[in-house]
């Protein structure tokens, strides 16, 4: 059931494997690693990757305003506009969707449509979602950017949801050692990072 | 084939060194206009002026000429309007008789509740709603289209202005700006019948500037134009009938210079210099000029248009306001102050404008996909999508 609450953007570009939402406020971004969700036929689940800020218009490039001003809050205040004029993307990459009352983690059969609403997905969401670890190796394998940091925030934002912290960071272990199979300096890398 | 700049480089290299020529002499000018300026007497002025025929654009003075004005305070809380517009004009290449007007619009508040709403209002014209003028007491009617679209268009950015200000908050101080000038400049020269200079002006323009006028009446609104990088010459044709250039007590050009050829008149010293070269020497950075009453005669009444220079600090700029705004010493010092404050803010240039031209503009792009957009339209409903032999020709480009 949507959270109109959580509700923070809209997806504007989608694939296969991801897709990119535009968010209603500016700078109003889930964080690197959150799980948020899509509406559509096959409400899809995803992991922001990547956040983008930049002008609505690609012809106009931002340019320095902030010289005179006591603060960049100031610059804000300046130049009511700017709301309007930039814009907040995040990337996600799909590793399960909705089906009935199940989740099912497999890439959704079609992308979500354009103009899905996204929401962030609270706590119960987290819970629900990490009962079982096989979008790990759908994360592993998807090959966006700073793979390391994505996972070892996601499995953060993860942990901190769940009652029993230590032995879900044990199972994750052991996924990630099926993902990354002989990679020990990489599974030593993500792990420290999340321990951090 | 395309553009041969070999060839036109030679050209242009000449043009530049002929300019570099002249621009050494208008310098020269330039010096001896300003004692001019600074020695002119206002009252001497504006006697011979309200006595001459002239053949030229002069204005009338109002009290001094030369004087300076330092910027008073800036409201802190104050909403800026402002409206553009770009068009699509009747093209016969279409398969559609139709033109677009979109109207760009822009209003920012400034102060303890900061917020902005941005705008565009394509508006398509056909011939179910209007591609014609008619005459209401005869058959008579005129085509819309060319410069009379872009008068049309002119009073479409004031409708949408008037718009603007009745949803902006009425208890804060709110300047109303538009691009370029307050003057009608297409309707003159044109030979349009009554009916069509009573429909853009009576009934169009000036109907706009008395629904402005009215709404100024229950809320501190004033309206100004902004005139970037003018190349307006009227203070300097003030200066063309001083005594000591003109010898002559009355300035009737025609009757006293009509037979001398362009360059050996006595004024003709000045030929050159612009407004914005004499206040660009006057003005110190935020301060304003005299205010001056244009003479132009478009039956503007209390809107009729005042004008001066403001040096913003990055160019000397003409704000032209109507009369209502200029005897209301309050509403004047508000223009001043936001003028300068938008310009500031836009980097040398008002951003409530430069925001709703970005709104306004309409790319090549959008022209072609309008186009598009039109005969895709047209065949769904299995009308006939046709064109000319010369649009085929030039999307073809055949070899």
């Amino acid at each position: 059931m949507e959270n109109k609450d959580n509700r923070i953007g809209e997806v504007v570009e989608a694939t296969t494997t991801s897709f990119i939402s535009q968010c209603y406020k500016l700078y109003n971004s889930p964080h690197l690693g959150s799980l948020i969700k899509t509406g559509g036929p096959y409400p899809t689940y995803g992991i922001v990757y990547n956040i983008i800020t930049q002008g609505i218009d690609p012809s106009r490039k931002p340019v320095v305003r902030g010289i005179n001003s006591s603060s960049e809050e100031e610059v804000y205040r300046l130049n009511p506009q700017l709301e309007h004029l930039l814009r907040t993307d995040f990337y996600s990459v799909s590793i399960g969707y909705i089906q009935g009352d199940n989740i099912i983690y497999h890439l959704p059969p079609a992308p979500p449509p354009i103009y899905s609403f996204v929401q962030k997905c609270d706590g119960l969401d987290l819970i629900n979602f990490s009962s079982r670890l096989e979008f790990i190796k759908i994360l592993c394998s998807s090959g966006i950017p700073a793979l390391d940091e994505v996972i070892s925030a996601f499995i953060r934002n993860l942990a901190d949801s769940q009652q029993d912290k230590e032995n879900f960071l044990i199972n994750v272990g052991k996924e990630l050692i099926y993902a990354f199979p002989g990679d020990f300096r990489k599974m030593e890398s993500i792990l420290q990072k999340v321990l951090s | 084939m395309s553009l041969d700049l070999h060839k036109i480089a030679l050209q242009i290299d000449n043009v530049a060194s002929r300019i570099q020529q002249k621009e050494f002499d208008r310098l020269l000018n330039l010096e001896s206009t300003l004692s001019l300026f600074n020695g002119a007497s206002p009252s001497e002025l504006e006697i011979k002026r309200a006595n001459s025929n002239i053949g030229f654009l002069v204005p009338r003075i109002l009290e001094s000429m030369s004087s300076s004005y330092p910027c008073q305070d800036t409201p802190k809380d104050y909403t800026v309007l402002a409206a553009d517009g770009s068009h699509i004009d009747v093209d016969r290449h279409l398969a559609m008789q139709c033109y677009l007007i979109n109207i760009g619009t822009v209003l920012i508040k400034y102060g303890e509740n900061p917020g902005a709403s941005l705008t565009n209002d394509p508006q398509l014209h056909t011939n179910e709603n209007g591609l014609k003028i008619t005459d209401e007491h005869s058959s008579r009617h005129q085509d819309i289209e060319g410069p009379l679209l872009g008068i049309l268009r002119t009073i479409e950015e004031m409708k949408a202005i008037i718009k603007l200000v009745e949803e902006a908050d009425k208890s804060k101080p709110i300047l109303a700006l538009v691009d370029g000038t307050l003057i009608l400049w297409g309707i003159i020269g044109q030979a349009y019948p009554g009916f069509v200079r009573k429909a853009l002006l009576e009934n169009g323009i000036i109907d706009t500037f008395n629904q402005l006028r009215d709404l100024s009446r229950t809320r501190k609104l004033a309206l100004a134009a902004y005139v970037s990088l003018p190349r307006s010459t009227e203070i300097v044709n003030l200066l063309r009938i001083d005594p000591a250039v003109c010898p002559y007590e009355e300035a009737n050009c025609e009757a006293n210079c009509g037979s001398l050829s362009f360059g050996s008149r006595p004024c003709d010293s000045l030929t050159g210099i612009l407004d914005r070269d004499i206040f660009s020497n006057i003005l110190a950075e935020g301060e304003r000029s005299d205010i001056f009453a244009s003479t132009i005669d478009l039956h503007y009444g209390e809107h009729a248009v005042y004008f001066y220079y403001l040096n913003t600090g990055s160019e000397i700029a003409r704000i032209e306001i109507p009369k209502w705004v200029a005897n209301d010493q309050e509403l004047l010092a508000m223009t001043h102050s936001l003028a300068l404050d938008q310009s500031n803010l836009g980097h040398g240039y008002p951003v409530a404008i430069s925001e709703a031209h970005e709104q306004a503009v309409l790319t090549m792009g959008d022209r072609e996909e309008f186009r598009s957009l039109v005969e895709r339209y047209l065949g769904n409903k299995n009308l006939p999508v046709y064109t000319s032999l010369k649009n085929q020709s030039k999307k073809l480009k055949w070899l």
